[in-house]
């Protein structure tokens, strides 16, 4: 069916099972290299040897510590990466599918400042870090969600997609200044999370990637349930409604299910802005318009985003390091201008 | 409107051909001294509205200088002002408060008067210096001259050169004037976001007490002020509100299509080059001072503009709002949770925030005009 669609295109277009692969592999040689490279004086050589399961010829320290580096810091980081990376592609490609507007990114609307601020919130109203941030991110990544949504519906701004981002702009600046304002005010709060605020994959323990891992698979499964009323519903309301789906269930589904990725990233990594609108740009761009096989495409594109950015950010400035969030931005924000220099903007 | 302008006008030539005809409704006849057949035509409104506002700014001035960790009564504080009173009320009033009154005043005068003129020549209130990036552009410059990359220039110069750039990156992405509504806005959102990463890298890239230093100003406060970049600043301000003003009949007709500007005799693209020039500027010379504060640029004209007539650009109103808000943002922040200190940039975003979404969000959004 993808070579039909090659061939009514009209362009020379791989089919998507290739492309995927393709991807993949890329995906693959990056995973390696976020475990060979790093801000540290393990290099490339002594952590393939590692892998390998063959260091030798040095002190006992010296290996001890080149293990604890990469299977302790180095491997956990890349998985982490792996998962937000996929999380945050998928999810920007769903909210930019509901919201109708390629520009509608999870980051840039608001929705991870919203569970940034609902952290904070928590923290400050005394919970503890460790226990409670998954779910109240979760939360505060649904009133973000809910927020967009309704400013979408809006007289005036759903049929301006520029409008909407400008507005999730403000809320994110917003949230943002209310965020430090709680930092500067509450102390314990601020040495709580001052390394998770800015958005980064340093320093996160493999346990934090198990506490996410349910809401993960719960967000992928219903993914799959949803993907194709979305892509009827790409289609207009009524030909969806023709087709037997419900158009405002699927909405909602969306939704949640976005409120569910994109809380549990920031509950994990902080947040991080760009990545939605970047890949599912890159995606739309490879595999066409239909949301099946953008989502496809997104999966090994976003970790491919994180990771990359991820290593880059900690060869900069070594020894110390970037925020992830930095590098996101840089690489994002052209995207962004481009996107929105583009004569028509591309309807969905 | 333009049909006003054009009836104002004939008035006035009229005025000027008849000595004794009435002013037009809601403006004071001023003759000017030495010559019988001039007369300067005031607004009532404008000039009631910069009253109000000019009081409002000593109100808040005056407030500043007495609240503190050390209070002073307002008595008190006018004498130690004028050098009499108790040494450490002298002390305190002039040398920490009175310091940090004229950076908050100048700082939010220029960034409104800035924000203002740059409402009018892109014909849109949200095309503010801060929210398409220039703000931001002369941060990263002069944070390079903050964490010493080996370029030894103060931060004024490396602020104007930054500002300079992100304008011409903004305006160059935007295709010319920034007539394309939103686009123009979201493309100066990026431009913004790239330059905002930019300071996070040379912050990362230098030691730790050098970049703790550096933080507050770079999310806008008035803590980290240095007393020369102030005083460039004060310059630098009484100049721009001079060429303001020289520019502000120009800018009024500028509301119109270019069409109608151009046929009463403006010179279109000068005067919005002239007024870009002056915004760039002073913007720059403020960021210098206080950061990117950029949100006052957006409240300050807001302010002026409810207050005085539509018949003209509230200049000076502008600027005086700004100040108040400013300054009063400034105490806010310090008085609010004392001892802990709220920077200004994150006050106002506070403040800001909800207005700017206000003025988004709302069913049918009026156009500048």
């Amino acid at each position: 069916m993808s070579q039909g669609v090659a061939h009514v295109a009209g362009k020379e277009r791989l089919s998507l099972p290739s492309m995927f692969s393709l991807l993949s592999a890329c995906l693959a040689v990056v995973c390696l290299f976020s475990l060979l490279f790093g801000a540290g004086e393990i290099g490339p050589l002594d952590s393939l040897l590692i892998l390998l399961g063959k260091l030798d010829g040095t002190t006992a320290q010296y290996a001890e510590e080149a293990v604890f580096v990469v299977q302790e810091l180095r491997l956990p980081r890349t998985l982490i990466g792996l998962v937000v990376g996929m999380a945050l592609g998928v999810a920007g490609a769903l909210l930019q599918a509901v919201a109708r507007n390629p520009l509608a990114e999870p980051g840039l609307l608001g929705v991870s400042a919203g569970s940034a601020f609902a952290v904070a919130v928590a923290l400050m109203l005394g919970a503890s870090a460790a226990t409670l941030r998954v779910s109240v991110a979760q939360l505060g990544a649904l009133a973000g969600c809910l927020c967009v949504l309704a400013a979408a519906r809006m007289r005036g701004v759903g049929n301006d997609p520029v409008r909407l981002v400008l507005a999730g702009a403000v809320l994110s600046g917003l949230l943002g200044a209310l965020t430090s304002m709680i930092l500067l005010v509450d102390q314990r709060t601020a040495d709580e999370i001052r390394f998770w605020i800015v958005g980064s994959l340093a320093g996160r323990r493999i346990e934090d990637l198990h506490a996410i891992l349910p809401s993960m698979a719960l967000g992928g499964v219903v993914t799959v349930l949803i993907a194709r009323p979305l892509a009827a519903l790409a289609l207009g309301e009524r030909v969806a409604v023709g087709l037997g789906h419900h158009p405002q269930l699927v909405r909602l589904l969306v939704i949640g299910v976005v409120a569910i990725l994109v809380g549990a990233t920031t509950a994990v990594a902080g947040p991080i802005a760009f990545i939605g609108l970047v890949v599912p740009f890159a995606a739309r761009a490879l595999a066409g318009p239909d949301i099946r096989r953008t989502l496809w495409l997104c999966l090994p594109l976003g970790p491919l985003v994180v990771i990359s950015a991820d290593i880059v950010s900690r060869l900069v400035v070594q020894p110390s390091e970037l925020p992830l969030g930095v590098l996101t931005a840089l690489i994002g924000a052209p995207v962004l201008i481009l996107v929105v220099r583009s004569q028509r903007l591309p309807t969905l | 409107m333009p049909h006003d302008a054009r009836q104002a006008e004939a008035q006035l030539h009229a005025s000027r051909d008849r000595l004794q005809v009435a002013p037009p409704e809601g403006t004071w006849r001023l003759p000017l001294p030495g010559s019988p057949s001039h007369a300067m035509l005031l607004d009532k409104r404008a000039v009631s509205a910069n009253l109000l506002l000019g009081s409002g700014l000593v109100t808040v001035a005056l407030l500043s200088l007495c609240l503190g960790s050390a209070m002073i009564p307002p008595l008190d504080a006018i004498r130690a002002l004028l050098g009499q009173g108790d040494a450490m009320a002298v002390f305190v009033v002039q040398e920490l408060r009175l310091a940090r009154l004229m950076a908050g005043l100048l700082t939010g005068a220029a960034f409104a008067l800035a924000g203002c003129l740059m409402q009018t020549l892109a014909r849109n209130r949200l095309a503010t210096p801060g929210i398409i990036g220039i703000d931001n552009g002369a941060t990263a410059f002069a944070v390079v001259s903050v964490v010493g990359m080996g370029i030894s220039l103060a931060p004024p110069p490396m602020a104007l050169a930054g500002a300079a750039v992100a304008t011409a990156i903004t305006f160059g992405l935007a295709g010319g004037a920034g007539t394309r509504g939103y686009r123009f806005i979201v493309a100066g959102i990026g431009v913004g976001a790239v330059f905002g990463a930019l300071t996070q890298l040379l912050l990362a890239r230098v030691a730790i007490d050098v970049a703790n230093s550096a933080y507050p100003w770079t999310v806008g406060s008035l803590n980290a002020r240095s007393g020369n970049a102030v005083s460039i600043l004060g310059a630098g301000l009484a100049l721009g509100i001079v060429a303001a003003q020289m520019l502000a009949r120009s800018m009024a007709v500028l509301r119109f299509s270019d069409a109608v500007a151009q046929g009463l005799g403006i010179r279109v693209r000068l005067c919005r080059l002239l007024a870009l020039v002056l915004a760039v500027a002073l913007t720059a010379l403020a960021v210098a001072v206080a950061g990117p504060v950029g949100l006052v640029a957006l409240i300050g004209p807001e302010i002026a503009r409810h207050l005085s007539s539509r018949r003209g650009v509230p200049l000076i109103g502008s600027a005086l709002a700004g100040a108040v808000m400013m300054v009063a943002s400034d105490l806010a922040g310090r008085l609010l949770f004392a001892p802990i200190e709220i920077p200004v940039g994150i006050v106002t975003a506070v403040v800001g925030g909800p207005f700017l979404l206000w003025i988004l969000l709302r069913p049918a959004a009026r156009d500048l005009t």
